[in-house]
């Protein structure tokens, strides 16, 4: 197996946008593309993220679709799928690709364009990854099943509201500093849930979460372009090293997991990176998490082994995942203030780690780091995706 | 018509899943048979969603997980005002959501 470097990285603006689809994914391409040298060199295969364009933007065959717009042919074209995880299986995709030697240049974008249609239909379009006979014909949505989650967690370890609004807090301060971030709105704890106006700003969406727990519904695309790290040389001077992947399912109804509060797949996905890579978690130097929901960053960031059970919501509480703290979360804004725009999420994950270990992050910049870690949360949780970045020599 | 919810019993090892998997987690065999999910249970965990999918013109849904007296878990609708964590529930079969003008029937609970 090779070892496989990311050579291009860019992203769209996350938000409301005025591109279509295929616009937005041919631009965020383009820039992975043009941040790499590639003296002519084609492109042999392209793998697309996306969840929902068949349904949301009337175009099918995205992969197919996007190498036309751009003029790539005849490069290989695939879709990838997987939920919420479609950006990181994409990832992991091409990185097969170059690693087993069957393609040198692979480009890998995501894009997701939401909000061509109303708030509901796209409520519904992602509850449609509920299991349909057990969850969804209940009226089941993503925020019921982390409110649920959420109400055992927070019965269990004693964290409260307030630390909810700790990540959202940090979060949207990270995402001031992202120039490419959906929601650049400063927030605090007075203003969100202990001011007079707070049960108007911030009302319950699935309880006990409320408005400011809950990710942004956004337009938005991201790639990478990967080569073998051996070429990589070739086409920049500063590569990334993917040095892990792992992945892990579970069960579909939330229900069924023996004990609802463990996310099992987000548990060996991490732990699969982490061997893969040969590292540990202390080794990290940043992490993006799949902050959908404000719970879920407190939950993974104890489940794939940074801090102990039970105090991911205290080492939030001592500020050690700020931007100058030990352990850096989600620096771009996360999710949460970033924005979800469903198949770019992974790869715009994976970006903000490659901006961060080149040394490009700006006022987000994280003092010299030297591994990024990356998780992607399919569903909820039944299909995990973690990646571990390495910054090149 | 009695509508029920099924869950499916393992003719060979008699563990009781749901939903149901082709394979039998605990045994690995394909032969089930049906069994009513039915009866009593324990509120694990609920949430009221205001943020409703398709069809539904309600305020709010209540919507909960239920340890059930039979060894599994379901999820369902909540017929309960104020829910807590740990109370009793009776499980019943009522309509639960209209697909493309169908009723869809499914587990809706109550306090005992
Ligand atoms: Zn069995």
């Amino acid at each position: 197996m090779r070892d496989v470097a990311i050579i291009g990285a860019s992203t769209t603006q996350f938000g409301r946008a005025q591109w279509s689809l295929l616009k937005l994914m041919a631009e965020a391409a383009h820039g992975a593309i043009t941040n790499a040298d590639l003296g002519g060199r084609k492109i042999d295969a392209v793998y697309v993220a996306n969840m929902g364009s068949a349904r949301n933007n009337r175009q099918a065959g995205i992969a197919s679709a996007l190498v036309d717009r751009m003029n790539l042919y005849p490069a290989a074209a695939d879709t990838v799928e997987n939920g919420p995880a479609s950006g990181a299986s994409a990832v992991k995709n091409g990185f097969l690709a170059v690693a087993s030697g069957m393609c040198d240049l692979v480009l890998v974008a995501g894009g997701e364009r939401m909000r061509e249609v109303n708030n509901i239909e796209a409520t519904e379009f992602v509850s449609f990854l509920s299991h349909r006979y057990a969850e969804y014909i209940y009226g089941i949505t993503l925020p019921a099943l982390a409110g649920m989650f959420a109400r055992l967690w927070m019965n269990k370890y004693g964290v409260t509201s307030e630390h909810l609004a700790m990540v959202a807090i940090k979060n949207h301060s990270n995402a001031m500093l992202n120039p490419n971030a959906h929601i650049k709105m400063p927030i605090t704890m007075e203003g969100i849930l202990h001011s007079p106006d707070a049960e108007m700003n911030n009302p319950y969406i699935a309880e006990p979460l409320r408005f400011f727990d809950c990710c942004p519904v956004s337009d938005g695309a991201a790639a990478v372009l990967l080569a073998p790290a051996e070429m990589a040389g070739e086409f920049t001077k500063k590569p990334v090293i993917i040095s892990g992947f792992g992945q892990a399912t579970d069960t579909q109804a939330v229900h069924e997991r023996p004990d609802p509060t463990v996310l099992t797949a987000v548990q060996i996905a991490a732990r699969k990176a982490f061997d893969m890579a040969g590292l540990k978690p202390r080794d990290i130097s940043l992490a993006e998490l799949h902050d959908a929901f404000t719970i879920l960053e407190i939950a993974q960031s104890e489940q794939v082994g940074f801090f102990p059970e039970g105090t991911g919501h205290i080492a939030l509480e001592k500020g050690e995942t700020q931007i100058a703290g030990k352990l850096p979360i989600n620096t771009s804004g996360g999710l949460k203030a970033k924005g979800h725009p469903v198949g770019a999420t992974g790869v715009s994950q994976i970006v903000e780690l490659v901006f961060q270990l080149r040394g490009e992050a700006g006022k987000r910049q994280v003092k010299n780091p030297k591994h990024g870690f990356a998780l992607n949360f399919g569903g909820f949780g039944n299909n995990v995706v973690a990646t571990i970045l390495t910054k090149g020599a | 018509m009695e509508h029920t919810v099924n869950a499916a019993k393992c003719m060979k090892c008699g563990k009781i899943t749901y939903p149901t998997h082709f394979y039998c987690p605990a045994c690995g065999s394909t032969d089930f048979g049906a069994v009513a999910v039915e009866g009593e249970g324990t509120l694990l965990t609920f949430t009221r969603a205001y943020t409703l999918p398709l069809d539904y013109e309600d305020l709010y849904l209540t919507l909960g997980i239920v340890e059930m007296d039979q060894g599994i878990r379901a999820t369902g609708q909540l017929d309960i005002d104020e829910p807590a964590t740990g109370i009793r529930v009776l499980a019943s079969v009522g309509p639960v959501r209209d697909v493309d003008g169908r009723t869809v029937y499914g587990l809706k609970f109550r306090a005992v």
